[in-house]
């Protein structure tokens, strides 16, 4: 008895930590479902019925793709994320076969360095950034949101530990054989790293899909302007169409959750390996 | 067995990641520190005129800039160690085993897909001081309305708020991986020898844990000092610039008022206090060691 008592508590408790969680965007959600005039008909006084849509309309959906324009945005968001994955994994994943299989004078200097930038955080140089940008001419371009984010650091640092676990035999044998360092790259590791593979795409992914302040610096223009900073715009023209607000915030999450929630298994070992294992 | 192909072939492979790291990373840092020397041109766009310290003098001349300073400090005293803790204690929940802990790790990691734009979004409308979800459930249990983002005295804390529910589930992944890697023969020894659950995380889990924590709170810091994306939806600095951090600041005053000097100065600021924040942490974390 006193187990089972211990137990619902045990329960009660993840249940209301995970509730806290869950409330504003299961909110959004079944408000984003609503129409207009709904959506705080049941907050005050409060009741269940704040949680459960009882009249379902997908107008908010239809308004914010049709006359919003919001299409436009998760397409440019998409862009320039799916962009920056390919670009991201190519260039990342050569220098991290570099740093974890060959051998070159200056490779534990360069490596440091390499990792060093990762420390400093992308929102303290937008600033300065956006000089460099303005000098490439690259402002209000997709070259602007894209090329700043595809090298780095902990990505490099990723590829790099994978590949150096990998038995150096390989190499020598593939070397006897007359191949090429481009070729034993792209058929021995490329293959082999998969899982890297995964939790780094993961990683780049998010990091565009969620950047905020450099998008809303670097590009101008409403045709260029990605689903973050849309959402921003629009919470500040719109204010008070609630049901959109809460359709547009459904949607930007759902895109990350769906990638995300299936593959949470490599995206944690992709930030627990780059948190601190080495 | 070094050879001159494999040197060749690796700064070959390097080149293109260097060589981006190089110019968006490593240059904008110097640039940072050069810019904040400089003015710039009225006449020639994009012309920078040396300038020496003026931007800094400039700065420690404005008492918002203080208060500026004083509100980032304030935020980053409190919003740090909070959020370690909160996610110490999610990462220990998430460690325990039993059935159906599947579906509460699913639910923990929600806030990780949610982005800080769209927390604000929704979250504004909840604190809402006239029709707000929050105010209506606080006056289910007849607690009157508060003003939240509003107000001078609770804004900020709304902010660690809501940083907070979507930080804390990412730096929980960090401390769950660290504590996967506490042995488990050492807590069952523990155990026989008759230690109490909270002794043995007090004596066991927390001083194996230090590296993982070390780290999470350093990243969390260097995050939170840089926290912007709320300042910029929810208050815009204010009310009365209670709100108004460094980020904030050095954006609105290089991109609103457009004077870039100035607000690489700021910024140049706001990288010694981190810098200085993570040494004392060090520091703390080092004489705790011994």
């Amino acid at each position: 008895m006193r187990n089972f008592v211990l137990g619902v508590c045990i329960h009660l408790l993840y249940l209301s930590i995970g509730f806290l969680f869950l409330l504003p965007l299961w909110w959004a959600l079944a408000s984003s479902l609503r129409p207009i005039d709904d959506i705080f008909r049941y907050v005050s006084p409060f009741s269940w019925k704040a949680f459960i849509p009882d009249r379902l309309t997908l107008q908010a959906y239809y308004e914010i793709f049709f006359s919003k324009g919001f299409g436009l945005a998760v397409f440019n968001s998409l862009l320039v994320s799916f962009s920056t994955v390919v670009l991201g994994l190519l260039i990342n994943s050569l220098s991290g076969f570099a740093f974890g299989v060959l051998r070159f004078p200056g490779r534990n200097l360069l490596f440091v360095i390499t990792v060093l930038t990762f420390l400093v955080p992308f929102e303290a140089i937008s600033i300065p950034l956006y000089t460099v940008v303005r000098a490439l001419g690259w402002l209000d371009t997709y070259w602007a949101l894209i090329i700043p984010g595809v090298a780095n650091g902990i990505v490099i640092f990723l590829f790099r530990q994978f590949f150096s676990q990998v038995p150096r035999e390989l190499v020598d044998v593939a070397r006897i054989d007359g191949a090429g360092w481009l070729s034993i790259y792209f058929r021995i590791y490329l293959p082999l790293s998969k899982p890297v593979l995964v939790s780094a795409a993961l990683l780049i992914f998010l990091f565009q899909w969620e950047s905020f302040l450099w998008p809303l610096i670097a590009v101008r223009s409403e045709n260029l302007k990605v689903i973050q900073v849309a959402l921003a715009g629009f919470e500040q023209r719109y204010q008070t169409l609630w049901n959109e607000l809460f359709a547009a915030s459904v949607f930007a999450a759902l895109i990350p959750l769906l990638v995300l929630l299936p593959l949470q298994r490599y995206y944690v070992q992709g930030v627990t390996a780059s948190g601190f294992k080495g | 067995m070094r050879s001159r192909s494999e040197t060749l072939a690796a700064y070959l492979m390097l080149a293109p990641a260097l060589a981006a790291l190089a110019i968006f990373r490593i240059y904008p840092i110097a640039a940072t520190v050069w810019g904040s020397l400089c003015t710039e041109s009225f006449v020639v766009a994009g012309k920078q005129i040396f300038v020496g310290a003026a931007n800094y003098v400039d700065l420690m001349k404005d008492p918002i800039f203080w208060k500026t300073i004083w509100v980032t400090i304030k935020l980053n005293l409190v919003i740090n160690p909070f959020q370690v803790c909160l996610a110490f204690g999610l990462a220990l929940m998430v460690n325990q085993n039993f059935r159906g802990i599947g579906f509460y790790r699913l639910l923990f990691f929600i806030p990780i897909g949610v982005s800080l734009p769209i927390a604000c979004v929704v979250w504004r409308i909840m604190l809402d001081p006239n029709s707000g979800l929050i105010d209506s459930l606080l006056a289910a249990l007849r607690i009157p309305n508060q003003p939240f983002l509003i107000s001078q005295n609770q804004a900020l804390w709304c902010i660690v708020a809501i940083a907070s529910w979507k930080g804390v589930s990412f730096w929980m992944i960090f401390l769950w991986a660290g504590l996967q890697d506490v042995p488990r023969e050492l807590q069952e020894a523990a155990k026989i020898d008759g230690a109490g659950a909270v002794q043995r995380l007090l004596r066991i889990t927390l001083p194996l844990l230090k590296r993982p924590l070390l780290f999470v709170l350093v990243t969390d810091t260097a995050v939170n000092f840089l926290l912007f994306v709320p300042m910029f939806l929810l208050t815009g600095g204010g009310p009365s610039y209670s709100t108004n951090v460094l980020m904030y600041e050095a954006y609105k005053t290089g991109f609103v008022y457009g004077e870039m000097g100035r607000a690489l100065a700021i910024v140049m600021v706001m990288l010694t206090l981190v810098v200085a924040t993570v040494i004392i942490q060090f520091q703390l974390f080092r004489q705790e060691q011994s």
